[in-house]
């Protein structure tokens, strides 16, 4: 595959994910935002969408759809309610949609640890910024030890959780157990978000909690910080604060900062996930063949 | 003059004692409190984990009986009273309403940041949906303004709320605090206003008292005050107290004072006191609940629980955000350290 490909993408939602997704777009040398498509025109994430150079639509899907444009892969950043409908109309256009929703209906990848099979589908779902967050760690501690139990809490900066998020809270939840459940082959799972209106807002946090027989120290923390370097080449601002073992369990705490442009500081929670979706996004360009039209 | 206002008494012993048992109440402890409390005329009584439905975990304890099992023992002992649960979205999600609605629940309050009322949306939305009574509670409310908390509430109301309860969740209030609060509150919404009180500084009853005076018509209370740290309002006081000023509750209140000492014999291992720890918090305005991992995090890290609460207050930590005392005690450590 030349290294060249360039795929046409549109964004459904001009939110603050929307937007970083563009301005992401704008660095990739993979990715051509052809089109932003918000609820309603004269919206401020259209106008700034607009601003950073990108034509954008009001009208959502529909709008998409009449276009007249036909698009290598749809961003869905708009909420888990809509977004069933949005693959159901998109399938049949051959278009790769990547749920930045937290929906449970498609593949679900997390670049550091299956990233490369994200060319293989043609729907895929990131799961949430937690889940995105956690699963790399998660994971990386289930490859070696069994685990009774985990359990993870994140808090999110209150001014960096949208409507559609507190909206679909259940789904966030549900849907990032359901991911860690399958991501570490383990059956009880508890998942809890906070919102936190602390001031200053503080970065995004992860709190990962596993029960496994038999952990160390030292083994837990080479593999926490092996899991942490590698989530770094792609989200910089990914640091683990704290990993400790006591007794038969494993504590680990992470925070997530930005580090680059319009994303204030402790928006990690969007990092996360838009540095996953464009990752995504990539690895389809990067195929080794024409994605089926 | 009007005569004094009907007051209705919420009890949440089963549900916000937990705190001070680690979640540990068994059945037979919540059947017998709540056929006294029913006996006794209580209207309302609140039942679950400390921190609501869905919430037993790692994070803040896991609970002795499940959510189904506190329920349905609670729901089986009244005959009277009408039975509450509370629900914190992020934590318990709408499949915890089913069941608890399915138990028999009659009032599902969701409870959120006292700036953060539009996460109450789905929930109560979907409690009116499920045909229960929703009402909306704002927690740690002394955190924001009381012309704030006169904008949160209105949301709440309009996303379906038939009642609304700020939550002086860490005995932070005096008297004038909370007539300002529920006075600007009943101004700005037409659905009935609830206090909930706790008692760090020992004003619980009096700030219960005021609320009433200011326009609320339901107040929480315990038995003994059973709740994190200092307690709640004292609910046996509290009636005796609201009689004096001629409110009536329909309480009988020597049954009541009798499920008080049943609630201090069997419920808690002693009755609440303001030692100085619950001081502290409630001076620093941090959640009661932290006082058993703040306890536990200065022990570990060989740092005065005082100053544990302060940094708390001062980062303007939130009940959920446990995970930071930890982080605090040991950060604290290292400063000393480092001097």
């Amino acid at each position: 595959m030349p290294a060249n490909t360039v795929l046409n993408t549109a964004v459904l939602g001009s939110g603050l994910l929307g937007l970083d997704l563009v301005e992401r777009m704008r660095h990739s040398p993979h990715l051509n935002c052809r089109l932003v498509v918000g609820r309603t025109r004269h919206s401020r994430g259209l106008d700034q969408a607009a601003g950073l150079g990108c034509a954008t639509a009001a009208g959502g899907v529909t709008a998409l759809l009449g276009s007249g444009q036909s698009f290598d892969i749809v961003f869905d950043a708009t909420n888990a309610f809509e977004h069933p409908e949005h693959w159901g109309r998109l399938a049949g256009t051959g278009a790769v949609l990547i749920d930045l929703t937290p929906t449970r209906s498609s593949a679900l990848i997390v670049p550091t640890v299956n990233g490369t099979q994200a060319a293989e589908h043609q729907h895929i779902g990131l799961i949430s910024c937690g889940g995105q967050a956690a699963i790399p760690v998660l994971h990386a501690l289930a490859q070696h030890y069994r685990p009774q139990y985990v359990e993870m809490v994140a808090t999110a900066a209150s001014v960096s959780v949208g409507r559609a998020s507190r909206l679909n809270l259940d789904q966030y939840v549900e849907t990032t157990q359901g991911a860690i459940r399958q991501f570490t082959r383990t059956p009880a799972v508890k998942t809890m978000l906070n919102i936190s209106a602390a001031t200053p807002p503080q970065p995004f946090r992860i709190t990962m909690t596993m029960v496994a027989p038999g952990v160390e120290q030292n083994p837990v923390s080479t593999i926490v910080e092996t899991a942490a370097t590698a989530m770094r080449t792609m989200v910089p601002g990914y640091r683990v604060t704290s990993c400790t073992v006591t007794d038969d369990i494993i504590r680990v705490i992470a925070e997530v900062t930005t580090t680059r442009g319009r994303m204030p500081v402790h928006a990690g929670n969007l990092e996360v996930l838009s540095a996953a979706a464009i990752h995504t996004a990539e690895q389809h360009a990067l195929a080794p063949k024409e994605i089926a039209r | 003059m009007t005569a004094p206002a009907q007051v209705t008494v919420h009890d949440p012993t089963l549900r916000d004692g937990q705190h001070a048992v680690r979640h540990q109440l068994d059945r037979e402890q919540i059947r017998a409190y709540a056929a006294a409390v029913d006996a006794a005329g209580v209207p309302v009584v609140e039942v679950g984990h400390g921190n609501g439905l869905g919430a037993s975990s790692l994070q803040v304890g896991h609970g002795r009986l499940s959510d189904d099992e506190m329920l349905a023992t609670a729901r089986e002992a009244l005959t009277r009273s009408r039975l509450a649960a509370l629900m914190l979205p992020g934590w318990a999600t709408t499949a915890d309403l089913h069941t608890a609605i399915r138990h028999g629940v009659d009032i599902v309050r969701v409870a959120a940041h006292c700036t953060e009322a539009t996460v109450t949306e789905r929930h109560l939305g979907v409690i009116r949906e499920l045909g229960a009574e929703a009402h909306g509670v704002l927690l740690m409310s002394h955190m924001t303004s009381p012309g704030d908390l006169a904008e949160q509430c209105p949301l709440m109301a309009g996303y379906g709320a038939q009642a609304v309860c700020v939550f002086d969740s860490a005995g932070h209030y005096l008297p004038a605090d909370v007539t300002e609060r529920i006075t600007a509150i009943t101004a700005a919404v037409h659905v009935p206003v609830a206090f909930h009180g706790h008692n760090n500084l020992g004003m619980a009853v009096a700030n219960s008292v005021a609320a009433v005076q200011a326009g609320a018509r339901t107040i929480d209370a315990c038995a003994r005050g059973f709740g994190a740290g200092a307690g709640n309002t004292q609910l046996e006081v509290l009636v005796a107290v609201l009689e004096r000023y001629g409110h009536r509750t329909g309480i009988d209140l020597r049954r009541l004072a009798d499920a008080a000492d049943l609630a201090e014999k069997t419920l808690m291992p002693a009755p609440p006191v303001i030692d100085s720890t619950s001081l502290a918090s409630g001076l620093a305005g941090v959640f009661s609940g932290f006082k058993r991992p703040v306890l536990a995090a200065a022990e570990q890290e060989g740092v005065h629980p005082w100053d544990i609460f302060a940094e708390l207050g001062r980062r303007r930590a939130i009940a959920g955000q446990e995970d930071l005392i930890p982080d605090v005690a040991r950060t604290l450590a290292e400063q000393r350290a480092s001097r």
